[in-house]
């Protein structure tokens, strides 16, 4: 699913933070001294769907997955918390962990077949799971009491000690309403935010950092379930009533619709969704009948007036300039430390009835830099694919020093030391440079995850150590001027600099680029001759996939000759050239363009 | 009940999804995005069926036509409101404003008709078929015949004329489309304005036999949903293929076991699916390059 990416920290408006902190002000403001017994059990509602949709939040609007069983998750909330707490008497301290855990605990099991699933295929899957939940609850009357539910939930109460209706219970909703976003803020406003939207952006530019899918997804759909659950449980003890419409496909689509209209990544959006779809049915009451019918009306008018949400909105309408001084570059030590062989044997890779790769042999040097050419379709691109782990070979072996490769994921690959630049630049548009830079070099430190978010300390200082990493890495491609601008906006001439840095930022053993010097003019690609002279210096490894000869010629060491998926020549530049072999081959299709 | 018995019900029952799922995917298609409104338009068609027989004294088959031209006026006024608008925006954005198209469908549907169950006339009065114990009612037939001839001409109209060809050619590349001077807005709202016919039949041909109420097209849009992953996202013929396998399953299932047996199962049939053939029962043509 193609979600529009947060837009750049850069050009963020009022703070988010400073907009849900004032928000929630503003309501305790209101329940304290001018909501009536009604209105108080309107604003709890309205917090148990809030708690929702922050959670929802993670799946959708972080991981970018349209899950649509977080309907089910909060049915399942609110019916531990009915069935323990109308049948059997329990006491809400346990209950509430409860009603978060078995929740959780269904996510966590079926998260790793269905989050492998390509988006649609995962959106009908969770709207499978929450149907069946619906008819098992339906069907298991005993517990459940069927169609019709169960009555009686008991409000909030510790050892015996009852939790007043009202303003109490209203006052403990919004308080864990509180909780969870706080919670929320700091999984996601940090790197670990900017990674995910990175992840939903473009995947492909994720992996080329490092950055799997599955653990930042499953991290976000058990985040979703668990608060699900905690929303679910809060609700049955403020109706006190349980039934099976807790767990129809509407709670979902309310929830979505929150979410949407709110804004799907900004905290302050989970709470102004959840307080304007719970009001508005309010508000259109005197339009009796046709109430639900304005609703849809209304919502369909919000869709389409507010692209990011309300959040969103308001947010750009008090629009200011970046907080904070940049800060001056740290120098980062190339190392080179896992600067190793990669030694290939007989790679082959079969499309259909096409092999693209026959059994090549390559062999990179430490601080060498290979010029691998060949006709169009000759299996260049294939062969840097199969190397970075985005495309699985057929046969063969790689490894990379003592390591063996085959059958990494193209993340795992990036980790052991393989970076990677695109013939079309791999570069999420929102993102500056120095964001995606920073999120290279804190994910090569280990510090992208979801509870490194949450326990971790010091974040903000952190970020900055990365962000002056960053400036120092970005300043070597000479892009520091434009360190602060949208990957998107950049020309083709300052892409490849972004893809050499971000490399770079990952400290890795050795670097792909796929024709790095295409559309570049005769200045720029000195400069990415020298780049790529002082990169191999520090003993880094560097395979260049180029058509450019004028350029690749003099840049590289050595040059492999790849035609119909075959190595037919290999050795220095000036040998490659005069070799009958390969003159063959460019004059078979092509001039050499030499 | 004989086997066969069930084989010609479920298929029946099967004909009428395939007309949901067809309109589903002919939208897929032309914009990339989920019309989750589908199913009202189905509910809308049979109660345009039910109104318009209110107040006509004809035979079914001679509203047919006439339920199907008034539905695809609403499928042009679905593109305009819940569609361009949000074109350049993500997909998720028209899965919500499809969404409420259809809160707004249900409930104009719910104030004009109330909530009782509303029945179409039948399509045409005849006996049943009989061939010994095997008995096809003429609405069964009806149903199974016309979804025969709609699929067909649509697909006719797409392989065979201008016209399809224009559509399909928006389908895959609307950019390029474009570039070929391919009236691609006109496309969209035609491919709209088709499958909210399909729809009006299907919910004619259904409201005769099951009822029609306000909230008929939620269960309706989520078997449509399931028919075209099992077929192979984006497949016209393999919707029709996966409407058939859905309503055949739901068939058998519920008169071996129970209706909600039935439903249930067929969920948990999609989470194997899915496990298994994680790109759906037929595949589909995806990958990216790097």
């Amino acid at each position: 699913m193609t979600l529009a990416a947060a837009p750049p920290r850069t050009r963020r408006g009022l703070g988010d933070g400073a907009l849900w902190a004032l928000l929630l002000l503003g309501l305790a403001l209101y329940a304290g001294t001018l909501a009536s017994p009604y209105g108080l059990r309107v604003l709890a509602l309205a917090g148990c769907q809030a708690l929702l949709v922050l959670g929802y939040q993670f799946i959708f609007g972080h991981a970018g997955a349209l899950s649509l069983a977080q309907g089910a998750f909060f049915g399942l909330g609110a019916y531990v918390t009915a069935i323990l707490g109308a049948r059997y008497h329990w006491d809400f301290a346990a209950t509430f962990p409860l009603s978060i855990l078995v929740p959780l605990g269904l996510a966590a099991i079926v998260a790793v077949p269905v989050l492998r699933l390509a988006s649609h295929y995962f959106a009908l899957a969770t709207l499978g799971l929450a149907q069946v939940a619906l008819l098992l609850v339906v069907n298991a009357d005993d517990w459940t009491g069927g169609a019709l539910g169960l009555t009686g939930v008991p409000g909030i109460a510790v050892r015996g000690e009852a939790l007043p209706r009202g303003l109490p219970l209203a006052a403990a909703v919004w308080s864990a309403v509180a909780a969870g976003a706080w919670l929320s803020w700091r999984v996601t406003r940090g790197l670990t935010g900017t990674a995910y939207a990175v992840l939903r952006s473009d995947p492909i530019a994720a992996s080329a950092i490092g950055l799997g899918q599955s653990r930042l997804r499953f991290a976000a759909f058990l985040s979703s379930a668990a608060y699900a659950g905690a929303a679910g449980a809060l609700q049955a003890h403020t109706v006190g009533v349980v039934s099976s419409e807790t767990l129809e496909f509407s709670v979902m689509v309310t929830c979505l619709a929150m979410t949407v209209i709110g804004g799907s990544t900004r905290i302050a959006g989970a709470l102004l969704g959840a307080l304007l779809l719970t009001y508005l049915p309010e508000w259109l009451r005197f339009l009796q009948g046709y109430a639900l019918l304005a609703y849809g009306v209304a919502l369909l008018a919000m869709i389409i007036l507010t692209p990011d949400g309300i959040a969103g909105l308001i947010g750009r309408a008090f629009a200011r300039g970046r907080q904070g001084a940049r800060p001056p570059p740290t120098p980062v030590r190339l190392q080179g430390s896992r600067s190793a062989t990669l030694e290939a044997r007989s790679l082959t890779k079969r499309f259909g009835g096409v092999l693209a790769l026959d059994g090549v042999d390559l062999v990179i040097e430490p601080g060498q830099i290979l010029g691998l050419i060949g006709p169009n379709g000759s299996g260049k691109t294939t062969l840097a694919n199969v190397i970075s782990g985005l495309v699985s070979p057929d046969d063969g072996v790689m490894r990379l020093g003592p390591r063996g490769l085959r059958g990494l994921g193209a993340d795992k690959i990036a980790r052991a030391g393989i970076a990677r630049g695109f013939q079309t630049p791999a570069l999420p548009p929102s993102l500056s440079a120095l964001e995606l830079v920073a999120l290279a070099r804190a994910r090569a430190a280990g510090e992208i995850g979801f509870f490194a978010a949450v326990v971790g300390r010091d974040a903000g200082k952190r970020r900055r150590r990365f962000e002056a990493e960053a400036l120092d890495l970005l300043g070597r491609v000479g892009l520091s001027g434009e360190a602060e601008r949208a990957c998107g906006t950049l020309p083709p001439g300052l892409a490849w600099r972004v893809e050499v840095a971000r490399a770079l930022a990952l400290d890795p053993g050795l670097i792909i680029l796929d024709e790095p010097a295409a559309g570049l003019g005769e200045r720029e690609q000195a400069e990415l001759r020298a780049a790529l002279r002082d990169i191999a210096g520090h003993g880094i490894a560097l395979l260049v996939i180029e058509h450019n000869m004028p350029f690749l010629l003099p840049t590289a060491h050595r040059i492999v000759v790849l035609d119909q998926g075959r190595v037919i020549a290999k050795g220095k530049p000036a040998e490659v050239v005069r070799d009958p072999a390969v003159i063959a081959a460019y004059l078979g299709r092509e001039k050499l363009p030499a | 009940m004989s086997l066969l018995q069930l084989v010609l019900n479920g298929m029946a029952l099967g004909a009428a999804y395939a007309l949901v799922a067809l309109g589903f995917v002919l939208v897929l298609n032309a914009t990339g995005a989920v019309n989750f409104a589908q199913g009202d338009l189905v509910m809308a068609g049979g109660y345009t069926s039910a109104a318009l027989a209110a107040a006509l004294p004809l035979p079914g088959l001679a509203l047919l036509p006439v339920v199907i031209g008034a539905m695809a006026l609403l499928g042009l006024l679905v593109a305009g409101l819940a569609y361009f608008p949000l074109m350049r925006r993500p997909a998720t954005a028209v899965f919500v404003s499809t969404i409420a198209i259809g809160l707004v469908l249900q409930n104009a549907a719910l104030n004009l008709f109330g909530p009782e169950p509303r029945t179409a006339p039948p399509v045409w009065d005849s006996e049943p078929l009989r061939w010994g114990a095997v008995t096809l009612s003429s609405q069964a037939l009806a149903v199974i015949g016309i979804a025969a001839v709609l699929v067909s001409g649509q697909a006719w109209l797409l392989a065979r004329t201008r016209l399809g060809r224009n559509l399909r050619a928006t389908a895959q590349d609307r950019d390029m489309a474009a570039a070929l001077g391919i009236p691609v807005t006109a496309m969209i709202a035609l491919s709209f304005a088709l499958a909210a016919a399909l729809a009006g039949a299907a919910g004619a041909l259904l409201a005769n036999q099951f009822f029609v109420t306000p909230t008929t097209g939620g269960a309706l849009i989520l078997k449509a949903y399931i028919a075209v992953v099992i077929g192979g996202w984006g497949s016209l013929a393999g919707a029709v293929v996966g409407a058939l396998l859905v309503g055949l399953f739901e068939t058998v299932v519920a008169a071996a076991v129970s209706y909600t047996a039935a439903s249930a199962l067929l969920y948990a049939a999609l989470l194997v699916i899915l496990l298994l053939r994680p790109q759906g029962l037929f595949g589909e043509a995806a990958g990216r390059r790097a």
